[in-house]
Protein backbone atom coordinates (compact mmCIF):
# COMPACT_ATOMS: atom_id res chain seq x y z
CA UNK A 1 0.00 0.00 0.00
CA UNK A 2 1.11 3.52 -1.18
CA UNK A 3 2.09 5.92 2.40
CA UNK A 4 -0.02 8.97 2.31
CA UNK A 5 2.41 12.02 2.54
CA UNK A 6 2.13 14.02 5.60
CA UNK A 7 3.16 17.46 6.30
CA UNK A 8 3.37 19.58 9.25
CA UNK A 9 0.64 21.77 10.21
CA UNK A 10 0.75 25.32 8.69
CA UNK A 11 -2.14 27.44 10.32
CA UNK A 12 -1.00 30.80 8.60
CA UNK A 13 -0.55 28.87 5.03
CA UNK A 14 -3.79 27.88 5.47
CA UNK A 15 -5.49 31.49 5.77
CA UNK A 16 -3.26 32.50 3.01
CA UNK A 17 -4.82 29.75 0.52
CA UNK A 18 -8.00 30.51 1.81
CA UNK A 19 -7.90 34.66 1.35
CA UNK A 20 -6.53 34.02 -2.09
CA UNK A 21 -9.17 31.77 -2.96
CA UNK A 22 -11.82 34.56 -1.39
CA UNK A 23 -9.79 37.38 -3.36
CA UNK A 24 -10.43 35.37 -6.54
CA UNK A 25 -14.01 35.07 -5.74
CA UNK A 26 -13.87 38.64 -5.34
CA UNK A 27 -15.04 39.03 -1.85
CA UNK A 28 -14.65 42.29 0.10
CA UNK A 29 -11.13 42.23 2.29
CA UNK A 30 -12.79 42.34 6.08
CA UNK A 31 -14.85 39.51 5.44
CA UNK A 32 -12.60 37.50 3.31
CA UNK A 33 -10.28 37.56 6.91
CA UNK A 34 -12.87 36.29 8.43
CA UNK A 35 -13.91 33.24 6.20
CA UNK A 36 -10.17 32.79 6.41
CA UNK A 37 -9.73 32.92 10.58
CA UNK A 38 -13.23 30.59 10.75
CA UNK A 39 -11.95 28.25 8.01
CA UNK A 40 -8.68 28.10 10.39
CA UNK A 41 -10.55 27.72 14.25
CA UNK A 42 -12.60 24.74 12.12
CA UNK A 43 -9.02 23.35 11.23
CA UNK A 44 -7.89 23.74 14.34
CA UNK A 45 -10.23 21.68 16.02
CA UNK A 46 -10.95 19.04 13.52
CA UNK A 47 -6.92 18.41 13.85
CA UNK A 48 -6.73 19.14 17.83
CA UNK A 49 -7.21 15.08 18.82
CA UNK A 50 -5.11 13.62 15.92
CA UNK A 51 -1.07 12.79 16.20
CA UNK A 52 -1.07 12.80 11.78
CA UNK A 53 -2.88 13.99 9.27
CA UNK A 54 -2.55 14.11 5.30
CA UNK A 55 -2.60 17.33 3.49
CA UNK A 56 -5.64 15.63 0.95
CA UNK A 57 -7.82 15.12 5.15
CA UNK A 58 -7.42 18.73 5.45
CA UNK A 59 -8.22 20.20 2.35
CA UNK A 60 -11.42 18.16 2.86
CA UNK A 61 -11.98 19.48 6.16
CA UNK A 62 -11.35 22.80 5.06
CA UNK A 63 -13.59 22.78 1.61
CA UNK A 64 -16.53 21.27 4.07
CA UNK A 65 -16.08 24.08 5.92
CA UNK A 66 -15.64 26.71 3.56
CA UNK A 67 -18.62 25.16 1.57
CA UNK A 68 -20.96 25.95 4.29
CA UNK A 69 -19.28 29.54 5.00
CA UNK A 70 -19.11 30.88 1.39
CA UNK A 71 -18.97 28.57 -1.57
CA UNK A 72 -17.28 31.04 -4.33
CA UNK A 73 -14.57 30.93 -1.67
CA UNK A 74 -15.10 26.64 -1.79
CA UNK A 75 -15.12 26.48 -5.29
CA UNK A 76 -12.13 28.39 -5.46
CA UNK A 77 -10.33 26.56 -3.45
CA UNK A 78 -11.49 23.43 -4.39
CA UNK A 79 -10.36 24.29 -8.26
CA UNK A 80 -7.94 26.78 -8.55
CA UNK A 81 -5.61 23.48 -9.56
CA UNK A 82 -8.13 22.02 -12.09
CA UNK A 83 -8.34 25.10 -14.45
CA UNK A 84 -6.34 23.80 -16.95
CA UNK B 1 -9.06 33.83 -54.65
CA UNK B 2 -11.15 36.62 -54.71
CA UNK B 3 -10.15 38.60 -51.23
CA UNK B 4 -13.38 38.04 -49.73
CA UNK B 5 -13.10 34.46 -49.57
CA UNK B 6 -9.54 34.81 -48.15
CA UNK B 7 -10.80 37.06 -45.27
CA UNK B 8 -14.00 34.84 -44.85
CA UNK B 9 -10.98 31.91 -44.02
CA UNK B 10 -9.16 34.11 -41.75
CA UNK B 11 -12.44 34.85 -39.89
CA UNK B 12 -13.47 31.40 -39.66
CA UNK B 13 -10.36 30.37 -38.16
CA UNK B 14 -9.40 33.44 -36.02
CA UNK B 15 -13.03 31.99 -34.52
CA UNK B 16 -12.06 28.37 -34.21
CA UNK B 17 -8.64 29.32 -32.82
CA UNK B 18 -10.47 31.84 -30.20
CA UNK B 19 -12.49 28.87 -28.86
CA UNK B 20 -9.39 26.65 -28.00
CA UNK B 21 -9.44 26.51 -23.81
CA UNK B 22 -5.92 26.66 -22.90
CA UNK B 23 -5.09 30.32 -23.43
CA UNK B 24 -8.25 31.07 -21.45
CA UNK B 25 -7.71 29.02 -18.60
CA UNK B 26 -4.07 30.36 -18.16
CA UNK B 27 -5.44 33.54 -18.02
CA UNK B 28 -8.11 32.51 -15.05
CA UNK B 29 -5.37 30.88 -13.50
CA UNK B 30 -3.42 34.10 -13.69
CA UNK B 31 -6.53 36.11 -12.21
CA UNK B 32 -6.48 33.54 -9.02
CA UNK B 33 -2.50 33.36 -8.32
CA UNK B 34 -2.76 37.53 -8.78
CA UNK B 35 -5.80 38.44 -7.27
CA UNK B 36 -4.16 36.78 -4.29
CA UNK B 37 -1.24 38.85 -3.92
CA UNK B 38 -1.17 41.99 -6.21
CA UNK B 39 -4.20 44.69 -6.00
CA UNK B 40 -6.74 44.69 -8.74
CA UNK B 41 -5.47 47.21 -10.54
CA UNK B 42 -2.06 45.65 -11.22
CA UNK B 43 -3.80 42.29 -11.93
CA UNK B 44 -5.42 43.82 -14.84
CA UNK B 45 -2.33 45.16 -16.10
CA UNK B 46 -0.83 41.75 -15.76
CA UNK B 47 -3.73 40.17 -17.88
CA UNK B 48 -3.32 42.86 -20.84
CA UNK B 49 0.06 41.59 -20.90
CA UNK B 50 -0.76 37.87 -20.68
CA UNK B 51 -3.34 38.35 -23.46
CA UNK B 52 -0.92 40.27 -25.64
CA UNK B 53 1.84 37.82 -24.99
CA UNK B 54 -0.43 34.83 -26.02
CA UNK B 55 -2.08 37.25 -29.39
CA UNK B 56 2.11 38.35 -30.10
CA UNK B 57 2.64 34.08 -30.14
CA UNK B 58 -0.31 33.36 -32.36
CA UNK B 59 0.91 36.78 -34.86
CA UNK B 60 4.58 35.53 -35.02
CA UNK B 61 3.27 31.92 -35.70
CA UNK B 62 1.09 33.15 -38.64
CA UNK B 63 3.20 35.29 -39.75
CA UNK B 64 6.07 32.88 -39.65
CA UNK B 65 3.26 30.31 -42.05
CA UNK B 66 2.77 33.13 -43.99
CA UNK B 67 7.02 33.38 -44.83
CA UNK B 68 7.37 30.13 -45.62
CA UNK B 69 4.16 29.19 -47.89
CA UNK B 70 5.34 32.50 -49.82
CA UNK B 71 9.04 31.16 -50.25
CA UNK B 72 8.45 27.29 -50.60
CA UNK B 73 5.39 27.11 -52.58
CA UNK B 74 5.93 30.71 -54.15
CA UNK B 75 2.52 32.45 -53.54
CA UNK B 76 0.18 29.14 -51.84
CA UNK B 77 0.11 26.14 -51.48
CA UNK B 78 -0.52 23.42 -53.61
CA UNK B 79 -3.12 20.68 -53.75
CA UNK B 80 -1.22 17.94 -52.25
CA UNK B 81 -0.61 19.99 -48.71
CA UNK B 82 -3.60 21.82 -48.86
CA UNK B 83 -4.91 17.88 -48.93
CA UNK B 84 -2.80 16.89 -45.89
CA UNK B 85 -3.91 20.65 -44.08
CA UNK B 86 -7.27 19.37 -44.23
CA UNK B 87 -6.47 15.89 -42.79
CA UNK B 88 -4.68 17.55 -39.64
CA UNK B 89 -7.72 19.54 -39.58
CA UNK B 90 -10.53 16.65 -39.60
CA UNK B 91 -7.79 14.43 -37.26
CA UNK B 92 -7.68 17.44 -34.86
CA UNK B 93 -11.46 17.83 -34.82
CA UNK B 94 -11.93 13.82 -34.01
CA UNK B 95 -9.09 14.50 -31.32
CA UNK B 96 -11.42 17.57 -29.85
CA UNK B 97 -14.17 15.42 -29.42
CA UNK B 98 -12.67 12.36 -27.91
CA UNK B 99 -9.71 13.58 -25.75
CA UNK B 100 -9.35 17.53 -25.22
CA UNK B 101 -10.57 17.38 -21.77
CA UNK B 102 -9.28 15.13 -19.21
CA UNK B 103 -11.32 14.46 -16.86
CA UNK B 104 -15.42 14.91 -16.56
CA UNK B 105 -15.58 17.24 -12.99
CA UNK B 106 -13.00 19.54 -14.41
CA UNK B 107 -11.53 21.53 -17.46
CA UNK B 108 -7.97 20.11 -17.04
CA UNK B 109 -7.23 19.39 -20.39
CA UNK B 110 -4.77 16.75 -22.00
CA UNK B 111 -1.33 18.20 -21.78
CA UNK B 112 1.62 16.62 -19.99
CA UNK B 113 1.55 17.55 -16.16
CA UNK B 114 4.77 18.17 -15.82
CA UNK B 115 4.01 20.89 -18.30
CA UNK B 116 0.91 21.97 -16.34
CA UNK B 117 3.02 22.17 -12.90
CA UNK B 118 5.14 24.49 -15.14
CA UNK B 119 2.87 26.77 -16.25
CA UNK B 120 1.16 27.06 -12.61
CA UNK B 121 4.33 27.59 -10.90
CA UNK B 122 4.81 30.60 -13.40
CA UNK B 123 1.50 32.09 -12.77
CA UNK B 124 1.84 32.27 -9.25
CA UNK B 125 5.65 33.67 -10.00
CA UNK B 126 4.32 36.60 -11.82
CA UNK B 127 5.22 39.45 -10.44
CA UNK B 128 5.36 42.10 -13.32
CA UNK B 129 4.50 42.72 -17.05
CA UNK B 130 7.42 41.14 -18.59
CA UNK B 131 6.60 37.85 -16.97
CA UNK B 132 3.02 38.31 -17.48
CA UNK B 133 3.79 38.63 -21.39
CA UNK B 134 5.98 35.56 -21.06
CA UNK B 135 3.51 33.28 -19.80
CA UNK B 136 1.51 34.03 -22.76
CA UNK B 137 3.76 33.46 -24.66
CA UNK B 138 3.86 30.52 -23.63
CA UNK B 139 0.27 29.15 -23.22
CA UNK B 140 -0.19 30.06 -26.75
CA UNK B 141 3.09 28.06 -27.48
CA UNK B 142 1.72 25.03 -25.32
CA UNK B 143 -1.52 24.78 -27.58
CA UNK B 144 0.59 24.30 -30.54
CA UNK B 145 -0.01 21.06 -31.19
CA UNK B 146 -3.66 21.64 -31.68
CA UNK B 147 -3.15 24.91 -33.28
CA UNK B 148 -0.75 24.14 -35.79
CA UNK B 149 -3.12 23.49 -38.58
CA UNK B 150 -4.81 26.59 -38.30
CA UNK B 151 -1.59 28.76 -38.32
CA UNK B 152 -0.86 27.54 -41.74
CA UNK B 153 -4.61 27.99 -43.43
CA UNK B 154 -4.37 31.43 -41.41
CA UNK B 155 -1.09 32.07 -43.17
CA UNK B 156 -2.20 30.31 -46.71
CA UNK B 157 -5.02 33.11 -46.96
CA UNK B 158 -3.10 35.75 -45.56
CA UNK B 159 -0.13 34.89 -48.43
CA UNK B 160 -3.21 35.11 -51.51
CA UNK B 161 -4.61 38.35 -50.49
CA UNK B 162 -3.57 41.88 -51.74
CA UNK B 163 -0.59 42.77 -50.72
CA UNK B 164 -2.42 46.40 -48.91
CA UNK B 165 -4.63 44.07 -46.76
CA UNK B 166 -1.76 41.41 -45.37
CA UNK B 167 -0.25 42.96 -42.48
CA UNK B 168 -4.47 44.31 -41.43
CA UNK B 169 -5.74 40.99 -41.39
CA UNK B 170 -2.92 39.29 -40.04
CA UNK B 171 -3.31 41.94 -37.26
CA UNK B 172 -7.43 41.13 -37.36
CA UNK B 173 -6.50 37.37 -37.12
CA UNK B 174 -4.49 37.85 -34.09
CA UNK B 175 -6.93 40.30 -32.48
CA UNK B 176 -9.59 37.66 -33.49
CA UNK B 177 -7.89 34.72 -31.61
CA UNK B 178 -7.74 36.96 -28.26
CA UNK B 179 -11.07 37.78 -28.31
CA UNK B 180 -12.46 35.68 -25.90
CA UNK B 181 -9.85 36.61 -23.11
CA UNK B 182 -10.18 40.26 -23.73
CA UNK B 183 -14.41 39.22 -23.36
CA UNK B 184 -13.31 37.60 -20.00
CA UNK B 185 -11.15 40.69 -18.99
CA UNK B 186 -13.81 43.14 -19.50
CA UNK B 187 -16.19 41.04 -17.64
CA UNK B 188 -14.36 40.93 -14.46
CA UNK B 189 -13.10 44.89 -14.92
CA UNK B 190 -16.90 45.48 -14.40
CA UNK B 191 -17.62 43.71 -11.68
CA UNK B 192 -17.80 39.29 -12.15
CA UNK B 193 -15.45 37.10 -11.10
CA UNK B 194 -12.91 34.53 -11.73
CA UNK B 195 -14.97 31.95 -9.81
CA UNK B 196 -18.07 33.10 -12.07
CA UNK B 197 -15.68 32.45 -15.43
CA UNK B 198 -14.56 29.52 -14.17
CA UNK B 199 -18.00 27.92 -13.22
CA UNK B 200 -19.54 28.93 -16.67
CA UNK B 201 -16.34 26.83 -18.02
CA UNK B 202 -17.12 23.88 -15.98
CA UNK B 203 -20.79 24.31 -17.12
CA UNK B 204 -20.29 24.57 -20.51
CA UNK B 205 -17.36 22.33 -21.12
CA UNK B 206 -19.10 19.88 -23.25
CA UNK B 207 -20.68 22.98 -25.53
CA UNK B 208 -17.25 24.41 -25.69
CA UNK B 209 -15.59 20.99 -26.92
CA UNK B 210 -18.82 19.95 -29.16
CA UNK B 211 -18.22 23.88 -30.66
CA UNK B 212 -14.49 23.72 -31.26
CA UNK B 213 -14.41 20.16 -32.91
CA UNK B 214 -17.23 21.58 -34.99
CA UNK B 215 -15.13 24.41 -35.81
CA UNK B 216 -12.21 22.24 -37.28
CA UNK B 217 -14.58 19.99 -39.53
CA UNK B 218 -16.29 22.77 -40.71
CA UNK B 219 -13.36 24.50 -41.36
CA UNK B 220 -11.64 21.39 -43.19
CA UNK B 221 -14.85 20.89 -45.17
CA UNK B 222 -14.78 24.64 -46.06
CA UNK B 223 -10.75 24.41 -47.34
CA UNK B 224 -12.28 21.50 -49.14
CA UNK B 225 -14.96 23.36 -50.83
CA UNK B 226 -13.71 26.88 -51.70
CA UNK B 227 -10.04 25.93 -52.02
CA UNK B 228 -9.52 22.14 -53.53
CA UNK B 229 -12.73 21.48 -55.81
Amino acid sequence: MRKRKTYEYDREGIKQSVLRAARSARIEEGWAEQIAERAAQATDGWIADKSVVTEADLRKVLYEELKEIAPDVAFAYKNHDKII
Amino acid sequence: MSDLLNIATIALVGLVQASLQLNLGGLILLYHSSLGKHRRRKTRYLAKSYIWGAGAINLLAVGTCCYFISHIFVGKMNTTWLLITIGALLATSIVMWALYYRNQGSTELWLPRSFVRYIRKKSREVNDDISAFSLGMLSAFAEMPISIALYIVAGNAIVQMSENYQIVTLLGYALLSVLPMFVLKLRIKSGSSVVAAQRWRLKNRGFTQVTSGAGFLVLGLFILAFWVM
